[in-house]
C-alpha cells in the first residue's frame, strides 16, 4: 500500500494543520530551519564562484539531506488558511519511491519520453520551447508553429496570450477563463500544423490563476491529459487554493502534474547555499503533497533576475546533482537568460545555463526566457532550436568538462547581466513574409555555434 | 555617549533587533536629542548599511524585512515626541501591493523593507489586491502614496485601471501611483499615466522620497524614473 496522503488528505491537513502567520511562516520557521540546516551540515560559503558546475557529489548528496531534513521540518504554508501542510518521513519516502522515473508526454511517434537521469547521464535531457514570453495575437500561430517545427525541440509550452480576439485580458476574471480556452485551441493548432500533431506540451503558460488552467487544460481541442499541466506556486514552501485548485483539476482530467518553485537567491533562503537547500526541500515535498510526476530543481537569483550568473548556475548545477543523485524524480529546470534575439550574449548564455542543468542530471528543461521574459514578441524559433540542441549534446558531458566550458562562456556575458541587451523582437529578426531568421540572426547563430563547439560542447556543425 | 548610542542604534537596526532599536531610540531622546537627528545618525544609515549588503549578498530579503521593521519600531518611538510636526521626519504612507491576480510577493516584500527604513509608513495590502481595495485603504490610512507591482502580464492593466478609477472618483489628485514589477517599464508608466516608476527596490523607495519631497501634488505630467535602466526601458 503507498502511504502517502492523497488529495483528500492534503486539502484536510490545509484547515487542520498548525497555524502559523505570513511573517512568522518567512522570517522565523522558513529562515531558521534553512539557516540551522546550513549550519548543521557545514553548508556555509561552499558556494564556489570560481567553478560554477560542481564536481564534489558528496556535497551534492550533503545538499540533499540538509534539505530532506528541511522538509520534514516545514512542510508547505497554506496562503488562504494559514495553516501548515506537513508530512511525515514515511509519507515522504513513499510519495519519492512512488513517483514516476519515466513519462511519455504527447502521443503516438511524436511523444516524448522523459527519464530519470544522473550527473553525466547519456539519455537525452529533453526540451521544452520556450517560456512564457508574452506573443501579440496576431502572429501568434505562426511564432508558435515555427518553435513547433524546430524538429530539436521536443516539447511545446511557447509564448503566453495577453489578448483574446482582440481583447485585454485581466487575470482572475472570466477573461482569463476564455483566454485560457483559446491559448488551448492556438497551441493545439500550432503543433497540428507543424506535422506533430502529437507533440507534447506543457500548458497553459497564459493561465495565471486557476481560471485560465480551466479554459485551456482538458477542454475539448486544448491541451490533452497527455501534456503536462504547468501548475507554478507563488512563492517556495507555499501554496494556495489556486494551485490546489489546478493540481485536483489535472487529476480530474486524468493528467499529469509538473509542479514547480523556485529556490529564490537573495529571497527567503538567503545565499545560493540557502537556495539549494530550499529548493530541495521544495521540491520534493511538490511529490508529496502536490502529487507531482515532474518538476524540482529551479533557481533564482533576485538580484539579477536571471539564473544565469555565477551564484545562480553553481546553485541549479548543484540542487540537480542532489535530486537526480539521490531520487529517481524527473527534475525539471530553467535557465533564465536576460538578454534577447539576435544578440550573441543570449546564445552564449544559453549555453551556459543548458550544459549546466543537462549535465548535472536534469530530465527536462524549459527555455529559454529571452529578455528576462520582460518583452512581448522578443522571442523567436532559432534561439529555441540552439536551446534544444545545447541541452540535448550536453547531456553526456561529464559535469567536470561542462565546468571547464561554463568558465569560458561567463566571461562572454556577465558584465552586462545587469543592463542586458534585449535585442530585438520577432518580428525585426524573421521575415514575417516567410517565417525564417533574418540572415543576420543567422549568422550570429552560426557564429556563436562554432565558437561554443569549440569550447567543449559538442554540438553538429553548422 | 551620544555617539555610542547612536552607533548602538544603527547596529540594533541593521542586525533587525526591534527592541534594542525601540529601547535605543527612548534612550536617546530622554537624553535630549533631536528626533531629525537621531534619524539621520543612526536609522538612514544602517539602512544604507543593508541596502549595500543586499546588493552585494551578504544580506537577504528576510535581513532587509527585520531591519525595515527595527527602524520601524524605532520610528515609532521618535514620532511620538516630533508631536504634530511628523511629517519632517516621517516620509508619509505609502500603501502597497500587488496586482489582482498575481501572488508573488518578493519584490513587492522587498520594496515594503526599504520604505519602511526610509522612514515611511507602510501598509501591506498583500497580493492578488483588487483596485477598489487600493483605493479603499489609501483613503483609510490617509496614504500620500499607492504602490501597485506585478509579475505578471494579465495583471499590468490593473495598474491602469488604479489611475482610472482613481481618476473617475475624481480622487486622482490625492495619491501618487507608483507602479512596480518584472514586466512593467517606464514606457507603461507613461502610458498609463502613472507619477513613477522604480527598477528595484531601492529605486522605488528613492522614487518615492523624491515624490513627497518635490512639493508637488499629484499627478505627475510626466512620471518620474529611477534606477540604472536597461535597453528594455525604452520599449
Amino acid at each position: 500500500m503507498q502511504n502517502k496522503p492523497d488529495i483528500f488528505e492534503i486539502l484536510e491537513r490545509a484547515h487542520t494543520g498548525e497555524y502559523c502567520s505570513s511573517k512568522d511562516w518567512d522570517l522565523k520557521k522558513v529562515r531558521g530551519a534553512i539557516r540551522r540546516a546550513l549550519k548543521k551540515y557545514n553548508l556555509e560559503n561552499v558556494c564556489d564562484t570560481e567553478n560554477p558546475i560542481n564536481t564534489d557529489y558528496d556535497l551534492a548528496d550533503t545538499f540533499y539531506k540538509a534539505g530532506f531534513e528541511v522538509a520534514l521540518e516545514l512542510g508547505f504554508w497554506v496562503d488562504d488558511t494559514e495553516r501548515i501542510i506537513q508530512v511525515s518521513q514515511e509519507e515522504l519516502e513513499n510519495a519519492l519511491k512512488f513517483a514516476p522515473s519515466e513519462l511519455l508526454v504527447g502521443e503516438g511517434k511524436d511523444a516524448t519520453l522523459l527519464k530519470a537521469r544522473t550527473p553525466g547521464d547519456p539519455y537525452l535531457c529533453k526540451q521544452a520551447s520556450s517560456l512564457g514570453i508574452t506573443v501579440s495575437e496576431d502572429i501568434y500561430m505562426q511564432l508558435v508553429t515555427g518553435i513547433a517545427e524546430e524538429r530539436e525541440v521536443d516539447i511545446l509550452e511557447a509564448g503566453s496570450l495577453t489578448t483574446v480576439r482582440g481583447h485585454e485580458v485581466l487575470s482572475g476574471t472570466p477573461w482569463e477563463t476564455l483566454m485560457g480556452y483559446w491559448h488551448g485551441q492556438y497551441h493545439r493548432e500550432a503543433r497540428r500544423r507543424a506535422g506533430r500533431p502529437g507533440m507534447g506540451a506543457i500548458g497553459s503558460i497564459s493561465a495565471v490563476t486557476d481560471y485560465g488552467q480551466f479554459g485551456a487544460y482538458g477542454t475539448p481541442g486544448g491541451f490533452r491529459s497527455t501534456d503536462l499541466a504547468l501548475i507554478l506556486f507563488p512563492s517556495e514552501m507555499k501554496v494556495d487554493y489556486r494551485t490546489l485548485n489546478k493540481v485536483i483539476h489535472t487529476l480530474n482530467m486524468g493528467g499529469m502534474v509538473k509542479a514547480d518553485s523556485p529556490g529564490m537567491i537573495g529571497g527567503m533562503p538567503g545565499p545560493a547555499e540557502g537556495a539549494v537547500v530550499s529548493n530541495v526541500a521544495c521540491s520534493i515535498l511538490s511529490y508529496a503533497i502536490l502529487q507531482n510526476h515532474v518538476g524540482g530543481g529551479e533557481i533564482y537569483d533576485v538580484r539579477y533576475l536571471a539564473n544565469v550568473n555565477r551564484e545562480g548556475l553553481w546553485a541549479l548545477g548543484m540542487v540537480t546533482q542532489a535530486l537526480a543523485r539521490n531520487t529517481h524524480i524527473l527534475i525539471h529546470n530553467i535557465a533564465n537568460e536576460v538578454s534577447g534575439p539576435g544578440t550573441e550574449k543570449l546564445l552564449y548564455e544559453i549555453a551556459a545555463g543548458q550544459a549546466t542543468l543537462a549535465s548535472c542530471g536534469s530530465s527536462l528543461s524549459t527555455g529559454p526566457r529571452t529578455a528576462g521574459g520582460r518583452l512581448n514578441d522578443y522571442i523567436t524559433p532559432l534561439e529555441c532550436r540552439f536551446t534544444a540542441e545545447v541541452t540535448h549534446k550536453a547531456s553526456g558531458m561529464d559535469p567536470k568538462d561542462a565546468n571547464e566550458a561554463v568558465k569560458q562562456l561567463l566571461p562572454l556575458y556577465e558584465a552586462d547581466i545587469k543592463t542586458p541587451d534585449v535585442g530585438k523582437p520577432y518580428q525585426e529578426v524573421y521575415d514575417v513574409a516567410t517565417g525564417k531568421p533574418t540572415e543576420a540572426w543567422e549568422a550570429v547563430y552560426r557564429k556563436v555555434k562554432k565558437e561554443v563547439i569549440e569550447m567543449g560542447i559538442p554540438l553538429d556543425d553548422c | 555617549m551620544t555617539i555610542e548610542l547612536m552607533e548602538k542604534l544603527k547596529e540594533a537596526v541593521i542586525e533587525g533587533d526591534e527592541v534594542a532599536a525601540y529601547e535605543c531610540a527612548v534612550k536617546a531622546l530622554a537624553d535630549g536629542m533631536k528626533p531629525l537627528e537621531i534619524v539621520k545618525a543612526s536609522i538612514q544609515p544602517a539602512m544604507d548599511v543593508v541596502g549595500e549588503q543586499f546588493q552585494n549578498g551578504e544580506a537577504f530579503l528576510p535581513e532587509l524585512i527585520l531591519a525595515g521593521d527595527a527602524a520601524t519600531k524605532a520610528l515609532e518611538v521618535i514620532l511620538q515626541e516630533v508631536d504634530g510636526s511628523g511629517e519632517s521626519i516621517g516620509k508619509g504612507t505609502v500603501v502597497i501591493g500587488v496586482a489582482f491576480g498575481d501572488n508573488h510577493d518578493i519584490g513587492k516584500n522587498l520594496v515594503l523593507a526599504v520604505l519602511s527604513a526610509y522612514g515611511f509608513r507602510v501598509v501591506d495590502l498583500g497580493v492578488n489586491v483588487s483596485v477598489k481595495e487600493f483605493i479603499a485603504a489609501a483613503e483609510r490610512e490617509k496614504a500620500d502614496i499607492v504602490a501597485i507591482s506585478t509579475l505578471m502580464t494579465t495583471s499590468m492593466p490593473y495598474q491602469r485601471e488604479l489611475v482610472k478609477l482613481l481618476d473617475a472618483m475624481g480622487k486622482r489628485d490625492q495619491y501618487f501611483v507608483v507602479v512596480g514589477g518584472g514586466p512593467v517599464t517606464p514606457v507603461w508608466t507613461k502610458k498609463i499615466a502613472a507619477d513613477g516608476y522604480g527598477r528595484d527596490a531601492k529605486d522605488a523607495a528613492n522614487l518615492c522620497l523624491k515624490m513627497v519631497e518635490s512639493g508637488k501634488k499629484p499627478p505627475f505630467d510626466e512620471p518620474m524614473f529611477e534606477g540604472a535602466l536597461d535597453a528594455a526601458s525604452s520599449i
